[in-house]
């Protein structure tokens, strides 16, 4: 099996499965809890039709989209992740030039390995930073500045993981970062040689963008669940929020808003968009998905600032979906990360790629010709 | 696998599976019929979501809850389950040290395998007795004042087993109690040699809040089924449950309620509190589950009686959307069982911690920092 044969997410996924060793494929692959919520954001999809309309000399649809101030090439970018170097020793450079090729936005997450001047050399697409606020505020402020002049776009503040979800198989797995030695892990690592030998010989492992601040994660083993809540401040509030906006200055997202109230809120502290998203199911399980919610997000504050669903997104057609009960734009995590352990930058091209030649099929099968024609008559409830 | 690898209840289920002779594990394990209200109890916490609250600074969480007048530190206890030393040889001792450590409250049934006497001398938190209402109106009499006498904080008759229920399992396996060697059970004791020791050396098998009274369930083996079918007053009314009540003066829940009628009766003969309950699936098959009951009995009678949510609860986000409902409090049977029969008293207090550890994680990503702050709000029924 090989890149040419990954049609779809599933089959990335069987790739990566393939070149990963086990701890860290069932860290991409994992949720928490009953991993419920994690099934539920893609069954979701599933509980409404799309309704084409046709003779609409639809040509060449336009599936250009503005989000965050940008214009982009499709209306689907990269959710931020962290660690991508443990997928492929290529890590984020390779997320940010595939994206930048396809014309869309690549997002860098607090817990990186690459630095934030790093990436704004090696790729000139849009980017966005995703931002944690650490009990040391210090760190915080120097985060934002850095990406202010490192020329990125758009920046999200993350405020689901104020405690880290419990996900189990990295219990089972003992996942660590950087990656730990466990009797049982050994065999994996072993077994894996290919992706061993990568991890050694290239560049050392580290959170790039927070090294000099913490050792945590870098320099001693240590659980990302436990980093999470060392270093995240549970006592982060509105107020927090809306001090990040204004230090920033520019398009900002609140991630993880799920409640209607919330939304609202977010519009009042400033912020041009939110993403509904539940962390890819991988922190409160038996939370509800983006987009079983979506719909009343969209009542309550469509048009007011920009909606990004992310969660679940495995599909063209989810994607359609999503934009036509209101979405700006979707974002996702899981999909291209399978396709980074898959084959680097050349994997996460050819799943874009894919991604692309699905939403254009659909709108096209659709009778759409424009984003805008996207809207809630395209959709039955069962 | 060791204690060390049950991260969650289908670990501490597989664990108690290796140690329990199969008769045994399946009597915890089962329930009525076809078990479909069984599999229900649990899977209808999934047709409702969570929906979470951002930012609101919830870095130190207070689980803890009152019911019965008696404050827990915790928002769900140990339902009262039978026949505990035959899962454990600690049995109903371990439970009741655990629950005390957590500062929980602490079932005894009146099938427990340790007396009420000796669980009150051991421990001093919050105790709830369950009564099974008997032909033998002296066994029931004795009962109240022994219960009386060793107090206990709360009374709960339970009203859902007039009859025993079909657990086909028990059929098959030859269940009793005590336990009866049948030829096919033969090897299934043989092969954990460890329970076999344990049940021979640590101490007679008794029902000590019974064993004076009938001689079924310790010298002569019998059934579960059977015994209530047998040895239970089956035209039990609420006639008798209000002098019980009465009689008994304290708190004083119905166990087993169900309907909405049934609950605001309750109210009327004077009861403090009550479970939802289908008796964990092991009794009417097909009958509606708690979670998916709740709603309605919240709005009938929750602002006059204590509402526990009793059933197919795993889960710490289980009982997040239970209390977002209205449910004064949870509480589970399977929930302990298993890491009773997993590991003793070191066991249940695992299980304990990992319940109470998913509770606190769970409250901070909802952005709730105390039990009150869970509502409807909260939940979102899927179309």
């Amino acid at each position: 099996m090989s890149l040419k044969d990954c049609y779809n997410f599933d089959d990335f996924r069987k790739l990566a499965k393939r070149n990963l060793p086990a701890p860290i494929f069932h860290y991409i692959d994992g949720g928490s809890d009953d991993e419920a919520t994690l099934r539920r954001n893609t069954e979701a999809f599933s509980k409404c039709d799309l309704v084409p309309s046709i003779l609409t000399s639809v040509g060449e649809p336009d599936m250009t989209t503005e989000v965050f101030g940008e214009k982009i090439k499709m209306p689907l970018f990269l959710s931020p992740t962290a660690m991508q170097r443990l997928y492929h020793y290529d890590g984020d450079k390779a997320s940010a030039r595939a994206a930048e090729k396809l014309g869309t936005f690549y997002s860098m997450s607090t817990m990186a390995t690459t630095s934030i001047e790093e990436i704004s050399n090696v790729s000139g697409g849009p980017k966005m930073f995703q931002l944690y606020i650490h009990k040391d505020k210090g760190l915080t402020d120097n985060l934002i500045d850095r990406c202010k002049r490192s020329g990125f776009k758009a920046m999200c503040l993350t405020v689901d993981t104020v405690v880290a979800g419990n996900r189990e198989r990295d219990h089972r797995w003992g996942f660590t970062t950087p990656p730990k030695l466990t009797l049982k892990s050994l065999l994996s690592f072993a077994t894996h040689p290919m992706w061993s030998i990568n991890y050694l010989t290239h560049e050392k492992f580290q959170l790039a963008n927070v090294s000099h601040f913490t050792k945590k994660g870098s320099s001693i083993a240590k659980g990302v669940m436990e980093y999470i809540n060392e270093q995240y401040d549970p006592k982060m509030n509105w107020q927090d929020a809306e001090y990040c906006i204004k230090r920033w200055g520019g398009p900002f997202a609140i991630k993880g808003v799920m409640s209607v109230e919330d939304a609202k809120r977010a519009v009042e502290i400033g912020a041009s968009a939110i993403m509904l998203s539940n962390h890819g199911g991988r922190q409160l399980d038996g939370s509800r998905s983006p987009f079983d919610q979506l719909p009343a997000i969209a009542e309550a504050v469509g048009g007011k600032l920009e909606i990004i669903l992310d969660g679940g997104v495995r599909r063209g057609t989810h994607v359609l979906k999503a934009l036509s009960l209101g979405a700006t734009a979707c974002s996702f995590g899981k999909g291209y990360l399978f396709a980074l352990g898959a084959g680097g930058q050349k994997g996460v091209e050819a799943l874009l790629q894919r991604m692309h030649d699905e939403i254009r099929r659909d709108m096209i099968l659709l009778g759409c010709k424009t984003i805008k024609d996207l809207k809630k008559t395209n959709i039955a409830y069962r | 696998m060791g204690l060390k690898d049950c991260h969650n209840f289908s670990d501490f289920r597989k664990l108690a599976k290796r140690k329990l002779p199969s008769p045994i594990f399946h009597y915890i394990d089962g329930a009525a019929d076809d078990e479909v209200t069984y599999q229900r109890n649990t899977e209808a916490f999934n047709e409702v979501d969570l929906v979470p609250n951002v930012l609101r600074g919830v870095e130190n969480v207070d689980l803890s809850t009152t019911i019965f007048g008696k404050k827990l530190d915790l928002p769900f206890y140990c339902s009262p389950t039978a026949l505990q030393r035959l899962f454990h040889y600690q049995g109903e001792r371990a439970v009741g040290k655990a629950a005390q450590k957590f500062n929980t409250m602490f079932g005894v049934s009146s099938l427990a395998t340790v007396s009420v006497e000796e669980i009150s001398s051991m421990i001093d938190t919050p105790k709830l007795f369950q009564f099974y209402y008997h032909k033998d109106k002296g066994l029931n009499n004795a009962i109240v004042e022994r219960v009386k006498a060793a107090k206990f904080d709360v009374m709960a008759l339970t009203v859902d087993t007039i009859t025993g229920g079909n657990r086909e399992r028990d059929l098959r396996t030859g269940f009793t109690s005590p336990p009866k060697l049948t030829l096919s059970s033969l090897i299934s004791f043989a092969i954990k040699p460890m329970w076999g020791i344990n049940y021979v050396t640590r101490g007679k098998f008794e029902l000590p809040h019974l064993q004076d009274h009938v001689k079924e369930g310790t010298s002569t083996a019998t059934s579960v089924g059977n015994y209530f079918s047998t040895m239970l007053d089956q035209s039990m009314n609420w006639k008798d449950a209000e002098n019980l009540c009465s009689k008994w003066g304290g708190h004083f829940a119905l166990k087993g309620v169900m309907s909405v009628e049934d609950a605001k009766r309750a109210v009327d003969i004077g009861c403090t509190g009550i479970m939802v309950s289908n008796h964990g699936g092991r009794q009417l098959d097909g009958a509606r589950s708690p979670f998916d009951q709740l709603a309605e009995i919240v709005d009938a009678v929750g602002d006059k009686v204590d509402v526990i949510c009793e059933g197919g609860i795993q889960r710490g986000t289980h009982m997040l959307k239970a209390l977002s409902m209205g449910a004064k409090a949870c509480a589970g049977g399977r929930l302990y069982l298993y890491a009773l029969a997993a590991a003793g008293q070191k066991g249940v207090e695992r299980a304990l911690n990992q319940y109470r550890v998913e509770l606190e994680r769970d409250m901070k990503l909802m952005g709730c920092t105390k039990i009150s702050d869970l509502s409807r709000k909260n939940l979102r029924f899927r179309k």
